[in-house]
C-alpha cells in the first residue's frame, strides 16, 4: 500500500468514528440538566413561552426523530442555527475556527522553536549547569497555570512595556503573528515544556545507539550525525506527543482566548454549553473531532516520512 | 462703571465660548464590553447585552430621563391624554429621518408599535398590553387604550417600542417576522444617534454617527459628537482593565468592585459609579414543604424575619461590595419611582435568636442555597452569609449549579434559597412589583409568597392615573412586602465603569442603558 491509499483508508476510517462522536454528543447535551428554552428565556420565563420555544426548535419531538433530522442536515452541510446568536452554526464555525487553528498552530510552532534546540543543547550538555538551567525553566513552564502566565505576559509586555497589544486580534491575517504572539507564547510554553522533556530523553537514548556510534566511527561530521541520525530518530516519539498535544492545546485555547480576548471557538464553546445552545455544542464538537482526527492523520503520515520503515498497513 | 460692564461682558462671552468649545467633535470611542450583543432586534431580544446598546441604534417616541424619574421627548415632541385617559395622542417631531435618509412616517410608528405589542413577538409585549389599536395620522399617532394605563409613557420610552422602517423590514427575506428580524438585525437601520457599520460577532462592533439624527448638541450642531464607537469584546476582567490602562480602550464596563479603589487613584482614569436599579437579594421558598416533601422552616414568618435580622447588610457591603452599595429597605431600588424606605431589618442578632426560639428553632436549623457555579460574587456573598447566620444557629449549605440547571430548579420551585439580582427595564415600579410581589406573574419570583392585599393594590395601581393615589398604593405594597419578608433584603449596587479621563458626558442610566449621544473625547 502506498502512502496515498493509506491516507485514503484512514480518511474512510474516520466516518464511523465521527458517527459515534455525533451520537455521544447528541446524547450528552440532552442529558445535561436544564431546559434550553429556560436557558434562552432566563428568569422571566413563562410556561407558554417555553412551549413556544420548544416547538420552534423541534425539541418537543421524540429523540430519535431529532437525531435523524440532525444527521440528515449534517450530511447536507447544515449544522443548524444557534438559538442564542441567531446565526447558522456553520457560519459561526467558519468565522471563529480559523483564528483558533491559527493560534494553535502558532503555539505549536513556537513550542517547536523553543523545544528542539533546547532539548538538543540540554541532551548534549547532560548533567552540566546548562542542562539543569534549561530543565528548571521548562519545569516552571509546566507548573504554572496558563492563565497566570498569560496575565503576567500581558501585564509586562502589553500594559507596561507596550511591546505587544493587550489582547485582541489584528486587522489582517498576517498582523496576527504580532497580535497573537503573547497568547501563542503562553500556550506554546507549556507545550514546549512537555516536548523538551520527551525529546531530551529520546536524544539521550539514541545517542547511545549502535548506529550512532557507527556513524561517528565512519568519520561523519558531528553536526550531520546529530541532524541525520540522532534527531531524526529521536523525533518519532516527539511527533506523536506533538500530535496529541494539539488536542490539548485546543482545549487550553478556551482559557487563553478568554484572557486575551480572542474571538475563537473555545470561548464560543463555553458560552454554548452554559447557554444550552445544542446546535452550537454539537457542531463545534464535530468540528473539533474532525480537526483532531486530521492532526492524528498527519502525525501518522509524518512517521512515514521520518522513518521509511514504518509499515503503512 | 462702564468699564466694569464691558469687563463683565467680556468675561461672560469668554464663559460662553468656554462652554461652546467644551464639547469636542469627532473621534472614535473604544468601549470594552465583557460580552457581545446577541441579537439587535428591539422586540425579539431578551438580554441586557442587547438592551443596553439598542437605544443607540434605535430611537423611540419618548426617552427615559437620565435620572430614571420620568420620560422626555424623543421622536415625539408632545403628548396628551384625552379626558377619560383612554386616548393618547403623540405629536411626531417634524422632518425626522432614519439612518438611511428615508423619512420616518406615522405609518412606520404605527407598524413598529403594533409589532412590539403583538404577544407572539418576544417577551416584552406585556408592556404595551393596554393598547387596543393605533391610528396613524398626519404628523401624529393616536393610541386607543382598553383601560387607563399609568405606565404607558414609560413603556413608550422602552427599547422594545423603538421605531423601525416598515418597508425596509418587510422587504427582508424570510416568511416569518422572526426570519425577517434576523436578516434586518444584521444591518439594522433605526433612527438612533448611531448606526451599525460593521460587526464581527464575539469580537468587535463598530457604530458610526447617524448624520440624520434629530437632536442637537450644546454647539447647536447635530448630535452625536463622536464619529464612531468601537465596541471591543474583552471577556476577562483583568485584561479589560489592562487594556484600559494601556490606552487601548477608552471605556471599560463591569469593573470588579475590588478594583475600583485602585483604579480611582490612577490620574489618567475616571471611575464612575452610575446609580442603578440593580438590587441583590436572597430568595426564600415560603412554602410549608419543599418540592421533595421535606418540611420547610422558611414558611414561618418569624424564621424569615430572623434571617433578615441576622443579616448584617453593612458588613456585606464592606466584604462583598468593597464598600460600594447601599442597604435595601424595599424590594425595589432607591432609583425606582415611588420607592419608599421601609422599617428595614437592621442587624440585630439577639432579636434573630429570640424569633428563632419563638418559632421552635432555638437550636437552629439547616438551609440550602443554590448558587451559580464559578460565580465569585455568589460565593463571596454566600460564604459571608454562612458565617453571619451561623452566629444565629442557622447552618447554610451552599449548592453550586451551572446557570441553566439553577434556572430550571428555580422555575420548578425546586429550591430553598437562591441568590437573585434584578435590574428594571422600565422607569416604573410595575415591572419589578409584578415579578417580586404579585403571585400571578411567576409566583412572586417563585418564592410562593402571596398577599391578597398586594394583588388587589397592584391591579388597582395598573389603571390609576392619579400619581398621589398610585404612590400611596405602592407605599402600602412595599410596607406589606417588607413585613412579610419573602426574601432576604441585601443591598443595591451601582454600575461600575472606568474610563480614560478624556471621556466626558458618557452616561449609564439606572435601567443600565448606555447613552452615547452626548459623549465626547476631550483633547
Amino acid at each position: 500500500m502506498n502512502r496515498w491509499s493509506y491516507a485514503l483508508a484512514r480518511v474512510l476510517q474516520m466516518i464511523p468514528t465521527l458517527l459515534v462522536i455525533m451520537i455521544l454528543v447528541f446524547a450528552l447535551v440532552r442529558l445535561l440538566p436544564g431546559d434550553p428554552a429556560v436557558a434562552i428565556l432566563g428568569d422571566r420565563v413563562t410556561e407558554e413561552a417555553i412551549r413556544r420555544v420548544n416547538e420552534k426548535l423541534g425539541l418537543d419531538r421524540p429523540l430519535h426523530v431529532q437525531f435523524g433530522l440532525f444527521l440528515s442536515r449534517v450530511v447536507q452541510g447544515d449544522l443548524g442555527e444557534s438559538v442564542n446568536l441567531k446565526l447558522a452554526v456553520t457560519r459561526l464555525i467558519g468565522d471563529r475556527l480559523p483564528i483558533t487553528l491559527f493560534l494553535t498552530a502558532y503555539a505549536g510552532l513556537l513550542a517547536a522553536i523553543l523545544a528542539i534546540p533546547m532539548a538538543v543543547l540540554s541532551a548534549l550538555r547532560r548533567g552540566t549547569w546548562v542542562d539543569n538551567a534549561i530543565r528548571a525553566v521548562f519545569q516552571i513552564g509546566l507548573s504554572l497555570p496558563v492563565f497566570y502566565v498569560s496575565l503576567q505576559l500581558l501585564t509586562i509586555f502589553g500594559a507596561k512595556l507596550r511591546w505587544f497589544p493587550v489582547g485582541g486580534i489584528g486587522p489582517t491575517f498576517a498582523s496576527n503573528f504580532y497580535y497573537l504572539f503573547l497568547p501563542a507564547l503562553s500556550l506554546g510554553f507549556y507545550m514546549a515544556a512537555i516536548l523538551m522533556r520527551s525529546l531530551r530523553s529520546s536524544i539521550l537514548e539514541v545517542l547511545t545507539a549502535d548506529y550512532v556510534s557507527f556513524a561517528r566511527a565512519k568519520g561523519i561530521r558531528p553536526r550531520l550525525v546529530l541532524t541525520r541520525h540522532v534527531l531524526r530518530n529521536a523525533m518519532i516519539s516527539t511527533v506523536t506527543l506533538f500530535g496529541l498535544s494539539i488536542g490539548q492545546l485546543m482545549g487550553g485555547a478556551v482559557i487563553t482566548e478568554t484572557v486575551f480576548a480572542i474571538p475563537g471557538v473555545g470561548r464560543l464553546m463555553v458560552d454554548a454549553i452554559f447557554g444550552r445552545d445544542y446546535a452550537v455544542v454539537q457542531g463545534l464538537t464535530l468540528a473539533f473531532a474532525v480537526v483532531i482526527m486530521v492532526v492524528f492523520l498527519l502525525t501518522d503520515l509524518a512517521y512515514t516520512v521520518l522513518d521509511p520503515r514504518t509499515k503503512v498497513a | 462703571m462702564k468699564r466694569f460692564a464691558s469687563l463683565a461682558a467680556a468675561l461672560l462671552s469668554l464663559a460662553l465660548v468656554g462652554t461652546a468649545l467644551a464639547q469636542v467633535r469627532g473621534g472614535t470611542l473604544v468601549f470594552g464590553r465583557y460580552a457581545d450583543s446577541l441579537f439587535l432586534d428591539p422586540v425579539l431580544n431578551d438580554a441586557n447585552l442587547d438592551i443596553w446598546v439598542l437605544s443607540s441604534l434605535y430611537d423611540a417616541l419618548l426617552q427615559p430621563t437620565a435620572d430614571g424619574s420620568g420620560v422626555e421627548p424623543g421622536l415625539a415632541t408632545d403628548w396628551a391624554f384625552s379626558d377619560d385617559g383612554l386616548t393618547l395622542t403623540l405629536t411626531l417631531r417634524p422632518g425626522t429621518k432614519f439612518a438611511d435618509g428615508s423619512d420616518i412616517t406615522s405609518e412606520d410608528v404605527k407598524w413598529s408599535l403594533d409589532r412590539a405589542r403583538n404577544p407572539d413577538n418576544g417577551i416584552w409585549g406585556f408592556t404595551l398590553a393596554s393598547v387596543d389599536s393605533i391610528d396613524a395620522g398626519e404628523g401624529e399617532v393616536t393610541l386607543h387604550l382598553s383601560s387607563q394605563d399609568p405606565t404607558i409613557l414609560a413603556a413608550l420610552a422602552m427599547f422594545n417600542a423603538a421605531i423601525m422602517p416598515r418597508d425596509l423590514f418587510e422587504a427582508m427575506p424570510g416568511d416569518t417576522d422572526e426570519d425577517k428580524a434576523k436578516a434586518f438585525a444584521e444591518h439594522p437601520i433605526g433612527s438612533g444617534a448611531f448606526k451599525l457599520t460593521s460587526w464581527v460577532p464575539g469580537s468587535r462592533m463598530v457604530v458610526e454617527r447617524n448624520p440624520y439624527y434629530w437632536d442637537t448638541g450644546a454647539d447647536g450642531e447635530p448630535l452625536p459628537y463622536l464619529d464612531a464607537i468601537q465596541f471591543e469584546i474583552v471577556p476577562d476582567d483583568a485584561t479589560r482593565i489592562l487594556k484600559l490602562q494601556a490606552g487601548e480602550l477608552d471605556v471599560a464596563e463591569f469593573i470588579p468592585l475590588s478594583r475600583m479603589a485602585e483604579l480611582s487613584s490612577d490620574r489618567r482614569l475616571t471611575v464612575e459609579l452610575y446609580p442603578s436599579t440593580r438590587v441583590n437579594s436572597v430568595l426564600m421558598n415560603n412554602r410549608p414543604a419543599l418540592l421533595d416533601g421535606t418540611s420547610n422552616p422558611l414558611s414561618d414568618l418569624r424564621v424569615r424575619q430572623a434571617i433578615n435580622y441576622a443579616t448584617n447588610k453593612q458588613a456585606l457591603i464592606q466584604v462583598v461590595g468593597f464598600g460600594i452599595g447601599q442597604p435595601m429597605y424595599s424590594y425595589m431600588s432607591t432609583t425606582t419611582p415611588y420607592y419608599v424606605a421601609g422599617e428595614g431589618y437592621e442587624y440585630d442578632l439577639e432579636r434573630a435568636k429570640s424569633l428563632l426560639a419563638e418559632a421552635g428553632f432555638a437550636d437552629g436549623f439547616s438551609v440550602t442555597a443554590i448558587a451559580t457555579a464559578g460565580s465569585q460574587d455568589d460565593l463571596a456573598l454566600l460564604t459571608a452569609l454562612q458565617s453571619m447566620w451561623g452566629d444565629a444557629g442557622i447552618r447554610l449549605v451552599i449548592e453550586q449549579l451551572d446557570n441553566a440547571t439553577k434556572t430550571e430548579r428555580y422555575r420548578t420551585n425546586d429550591f430553598q434559597m437562591r441568590t437573585a439580582g434584578w435590574t428594571n427595564d422600565i422607569n416604573d415600579p410595575s415591572q419589578i412589583t409584578s415579578y417580586f410581589a404579585v403571585y400571578e406573574t411567576i409566583e412572586s419570583l417563585h418564592t410562593g409568597f402571596q398577599s391578597d392585599e398586594i394583588d388587589a393594590l397592584f391591579a388597582a395601581s395598573q389603571t390609576e392615573l392619579d400619581t398621589t393615589l398610585r404612590a400611596g398604593q405602592y407605599a402600602r405594597i412595599q410596607e406589606i412586602y417588607m413585613a412579610a419578608a419573602p426574601i432576604v433584603f441585601l443591598y443595591e449596587n451601582p454600575y461600575p465603569v472606568a474610563m480614560s479621563s478624556s471621556v466626558k458626558d458618557f452616561v449609564q442610566i439606572p435601567l443600565g442603558v448606555y447613552i452615547f449621544k452626548d459623549a465626547y473625547k476631550a483633547n
